[in-house]
């Protein structure tokens, strides 16, 4: 395709800054960085040792869910009433209820739920399931590391989210 | 008294002008308004309204106190307020009662999110409840029956299970018992809650106090959809909707069509779609190599029932059974079109030919189903619906009970609709010609007693029959007299009067229609005469024919003549199977096709009153299954003979264009609700083409009812549970001192696999009980539970007596299709004379517990 001289439209330049403004331009700026560069040359480094070490989050950080149990009697709180699904903007929950057994009780009330998976590749960390939960039966953690290898393995099952996390991230304190 | 239209007039809510029906209840006109008003107690299905709640309170113009919209009829000119100020506090103060000792365990709660309580005080409640007390306390959840579990914590005492109970299959089981604020839902010393309809109340329940516990958890309303189909596990094809989690079946909701089953369904229906993830269920192809079942792919499944019919060619019958319209058409075609045999049938036993079928069909004397709630006299003919077609059962209770019906009952087995019946007559097992003989002379000369009385005097009459009327060397004779009775009656001029018949199988109508019959081809049209299920039976055996097709049917244990099909399957060459789940048949078979249920099935059927209706796949179909007319159609192709049917619309463009009163019946005019061909544009097509050239006589020649003259007008003698003493059969009554009784044989409900597969229903599945009257049992010494041992011949089974008061002396009754000791094995055309004995060998049998009894106080 060739284009005709009409169509090129010729768009002026700015003014060449020559002498004195381009030198500025050529080192003025360069040495204003390099003095913070220098100024800083003999401070400690501020590089967080990430694996290592770890940046503290806000305590009401959105991060992996949990499940809790009763503290007195251990009973599951999550009574599989499926609210958290209904609520899941990303419809990552799946519940599937069952009824419990009063001599061997999952939970307290007469449903528990016998499968809870959160789809974790789904899930948007905003927290709707937490609020919807009419027991306080799911909280979302401090939990950020997720990554994983393959993504079936981040579908967590109850068990997992039950399962006391391994206190990884650590809380910022007041006014921190 | 026929249908009346009524009268429109004009009211305004909440001053929008609003027509409505004259005598139409106020909240009902309000809807066509799209004005809501709430209601916990108002159901029209349960009858009059009783205005038990008070959440409908309304104010209405001129009259100082609120009123219960639900049972205020409008008048012209009504002026209606359901928003004041007034009616606000009232409404407040009704939730808020309701809520005093309804407790808040909505998230545990099955019906949270589908809850007409949850959405009401949301919508017309306080947020507040000044009540600081304890709240009721009951024992939750304890099980009404083993199906239905109570949590009389959350009941509001709407009193609709209660109602539906006394008011709708009238078993009058559920009550309230105490008073005041202690009042309870329950049955008298806690019996469980056994019958036929039980499940209904589960829907009725405006909260959670009655769940289902094969439902109870397995899902929330978010979780699910809805996929609407066609119960086809009894002739009254009600409509269902069926609950889908995870691509399976979870629960079975009806479908309210009024036209049909009136919103209700029966247990069977409610629960036996657990049948469907029976370890039962076949999964796959099967073929079967030297005695055992070998899992196939489809092609070579085809290839192999293709082969083996393809080289018995026209020595090759089918029997189709569970079958769609489709699905009975392709087997037809394969039988007649690809194979050039012409045996095929789809009853259990030989009925009428074709020529009665067609003159039975003429639409002019057919009753539509919903005749029944307004005819004057409806006649039950040899059939009782509460086993053959539960929903008949509850539409001719609810005329009787709300419309004033009178209602005559005519059968060999006491019936369960005796009880409200004007006229009750009983005649001997297989006797009914003798009584239609009668019945037609008496009402042609003009009697107006009895039950010819009732029906000459009736304005618009309904004759209910069954099938099986048909059946046996008097069968012609007696679907002759019931012909000549139409005649007589006048029903081709009746809009409203005419003939419905209960068949013994779901969609036997539209098998029929489609060409399942050995003397009729699809449209009923003539066709070369082939061997009926009898002859087909016999031909086996000999020899003759050496194919065997069955599609949805188990001779072994539908099919009277349980040894003679042993015999017949084991003589038979080839035999090919389509069965949804693996039956005793099934073990006789060279290849074994799976069959989709009617959850997952794309078809049609027909209704008995002739009503097409859509089955429609709903839920996934488990394991490799594929659909029956895909399967029909490639073993059609794989014969030699291309159907060219390539998907289930153009199998039903197919059916239409070969039945031609079918006619211009496409998907979309059957819809949701379904169409009676007889609506349809092709009616007189059926008038004009077979009813000219079949029987311009509609009385088949030589029957003429010429034995029954002497006794016309004559009265009826038969009190309800004597044997009426016909002039051709004197027996009946007759005893021998040899103790021999006659025989009779019925389809129970319960008997069949659904429930055997169905775990929830398992407890009902009856154990052989031989039904006696109390004057034989007391000469032959029987008392109830006794174990006997029933003998004809070389035939024999065990049984438990039961005796009834009702029955006829000399009569006796057993159960077909039971598990065990199936009465089947008696059944050859003729009412067998069968000997009571005591049991050689000792059977454990399980106790019945009284079970078939449930719907028959
Ligand atoms: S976590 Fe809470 S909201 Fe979710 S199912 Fe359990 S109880 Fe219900
Ligand atoms: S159990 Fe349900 S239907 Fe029966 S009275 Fe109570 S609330 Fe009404
Ligand atoms: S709905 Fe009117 S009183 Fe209950």
């Amino acid at each position: 395709m060739s284009i005709s001289p009409e169509e090129i439209k010729v768009v002026p330049r700015g003014p060449e800054p020559g002498g004195a403004g381009g030198a500025y331009r050529a080192f003025g700026e360069t040495l204003r960085g390099l003095r913070t560069t220098m100024g800083r040359l003999f401070d400690e480094p501020v590089t967080i040792q990430y694996p290592e070490e770890k940046t503290p989050v806000y305590p009401r950080f959105r991060g992996r869910h949990k499940l809790h149990r009763f503290e007195d009697s251990h009973l599951e709180k999550c009574v599989g009433c499926s609210l958290c699904a209904a609520a899941c903007p990303a419809e990552c929950i799946r519940v599937v209820a069952a009824e419990n057994d009063p001599e061997n009780r999952v939970s307290a009330g007469e449903r528990f739920a016998a499968v809870y998976e959160i789809n974790l590749a789904r899930c948007i960390f905003c927290g709707y399931c937490e609020m919807a939960c009419p027991f306080d039966a799911i909280t979302m953690g401090h939990d950020f590391e997720m990554a994983d290898y393959n993504r079936s393995d981040l579908i967590f099952t109850k068990e997992m989210l039950l399962a006391e996390a391994i206190d990884r991230t650590p809380l910022r304190g007041e006014g921190e | 008294m026929s249908r009346k239209v009524p009268n429109r007039i004009t009211l305004t809510i909440d001053g929008r002008e609003i027509e409505a029906d004259e005598g139409a209840m106020l909240v009902d006109a309000a809807k066509q308004g799209d004005i809501e008003i709430p209601v916990f107690c108002y159901e029209p299905k349960l009858g009059q309204p009783v205005g038990a709640c008070r959440m409908c309170l309304v104010e209405i113009e001129g009259i100082p106190k609120l009123q219960t919209a639900c049972s205020t009829p409008v008048r012209d000119g009504m002026a209606v307020h359901t928003r004041t100020e007034q009616v606000k506090e009232a409404q407040n103060g009704i939730v808020e009662f309701l809520l005093v000792n309804h407790p808040l365990d909505c998230p545990v709660c099955d019906k949270g999110g589908e809850c007409p309580l949850q959405d009401i005080s949301m919508g017309w409640g306080n947020d507040r409840n000044r009540v600081i007390d304890e709240k009721r306390h009951f024992e939750k959840p304890v099980p009404l029956s083993p199906l239905i579990a109570i949590d009389r914590e959350r009941c509001i005492m709407c009193y609709r299970c209660v109602r539906f109970s006394q008011e709708v299959p009238e078993d009058a089981q559920l009550q309230i018992l105490e008073r005041g604020d202690r009042s309870y839902i329950g049955t008298f010393s806690e019996q469980p809650y056994i019958a036929p309809f039980s499940g209904n109340i589960i829907e009725l329940c405006p909260v959670g106090a009655l769940t289902s516990y094969t439902y109870r958890f397995r899902a929330r309303p978010w979780d699910i959809e809805q996929g609407g189909s066609v119960c086809t596990l009894c002739p009254s094809q009600c409509n269902v909707s069926f609950t889908i989690r995870d691509e399976q079946v979870k629960r079975v909701l009806a479908r309210d069509n009024p036209e049909v089953d009136d919103g209700w369904l029966c247990d069977k229906g409610r629960y036996g779609f657990q049948a469907m993830y029976s370890l039962d269920r076949v999964l796959n192809p099967l073929r079967y190599e030297g005695g055992y079942p070998v899992p196939a792919t489809w092609p070579e499944a085809i290839e192999t029932a293709a082969a083996g019919l393809r080289e018995a060619g026209s020595r090759t019958a089918a029997l189709v059974g569970d079958a769609s319209n489709e699905e009975g058409f392709i087997v037809q075609s394969i039988v007649r079109d690809a194979l050039g045999s012409a045996d095929v049938d789809s009853r259990r036993a030989p009925a009428a030919d074709r020529e009665t079928v067609v003159a039975l069909a003429d639409p002019a004397i057919s009753a539509r189903t919903i005749d029944i709630d307004t005819a004057d006299v409806v006649l039950v003919l040899g059939t009782d619906p509460i086993h053959s077609s539960p929903a008949f059962d509850l539409r001719v209770r609810k005329a009787v009970r709300r419309n004033g019906t009178a209602l005559a009952v005519a059968t060999d087995r006491p019936s369960a609709l005796d009880g409200g019946a004007t006229e009750v007559e009983r005649y001997a097992p297989g006797e009914a010609a003798n009584f239609l003989i009668e019945l037609a002379a008496a009402v042609r000369s003009g009697a107006d007693t009895g039950v010819a009385g009732l029906l000459r005097g009736a304005e618009e009459a309904v004759v209910v029959w069954g099938e099986r009327i048909g059946r046996g060397q008097k069968g012609p004779e007696a679907l002759a007299a019931l012909l000549e009775l139409a005649g007589s009656l006048g029903f081709a001029d009746r809009p409203e009067s005419g003939l419905i018949e209960i068949p013994d199988v779901a969609n036997a109508r539209g098998l029929r229609e489609v060409g399942c019959l050995p003397d009729a081809g699809p449209g009923l049209s003539e066709t070369a005469k082939g061997r009926d299920v009898e002859a087909i039976r016999a031909g086996l055996e000999s020899g003759e024919i050496d194919s065997l097709l069955l599609f949805g049917v188990d001779p072994l244990r539908d099919f009277p003549d349980t040894e003679g099909w042993r015999r017949a399957l084991e003589a038979a060459g080839h035999v090919v199977c389509f069965s949804m789940t693996a039956t005793e048949t099934t073990e006789y078979a060279d290849v074994v096709f799976p069959l989709e249920s009617h959850a997952e099935k794309d078809g049609t059927v027909t209704h008995p009153e002739g009503r097409l209706q859509r089955v429609r796949p709903s839920a996934k179909r488990p394991g490799d299954i594929h659909p029956g007319w895909m399967v029909l159609a490639e073993l059609s192709a794989a014969i030699g003979h291309e159907t060219g049917i390539n998907s289930a619309p153009e199998a039903l463009e197919a059916i239409t264009e070969a039945v031609p009163f079918y006619g211009g019946l496409t998907g979309e005019r059957i819809a949701g609700r379904g169409i009676r061909w007889q609506d349809g544009q092709a009616a007189e097509d059926f008038t004009a083409t077979l009813l000219s050239t079949t029987a311009a006589d509609p009385v088949p020649a030589g029957v003429a009812p010429a034995a029954a003259e002497g006794s016309a007008g004559e009265d009826s003698g038969g009190a309800p549970g004597g044997i009426r003493p016909t002039e051709s059969s004197p027996a009946g009554r007759e005893l021998n001192d040899s103790g021999a009784l006659t025989l009779g044989t019925y389809r129970d409900l319960w008997a069949d696999s659904t429930t055997d597969l169905s775990p929830a229903l398992n407890y009902l599945m009856p154990a052989q009980r031989l039904e006696v009257s109390i004057a034989d049992a007391r000469r032959l010494g029987l008392s109830r539970g006794d174990e006997v041992s029933v003998n004809s011949g070389e035939t024999s089974v065990n049984a438990r007596v039961a005796i009834r008061g009702a029955l006829a002396e000399g009569t006796c009754f057993l159960i077909e299709g039971t598990i065990e000791d199936n009465a089947n094995v008696f059944s050859r055309g003729e009412p067998a004379r069968v000997e009571i004995g005591r049991p050689e060998v000792k059977l454990d049998l399980v106790a019945a517990g009284g079970d078939g009894e449930a719907g028959e106080q």
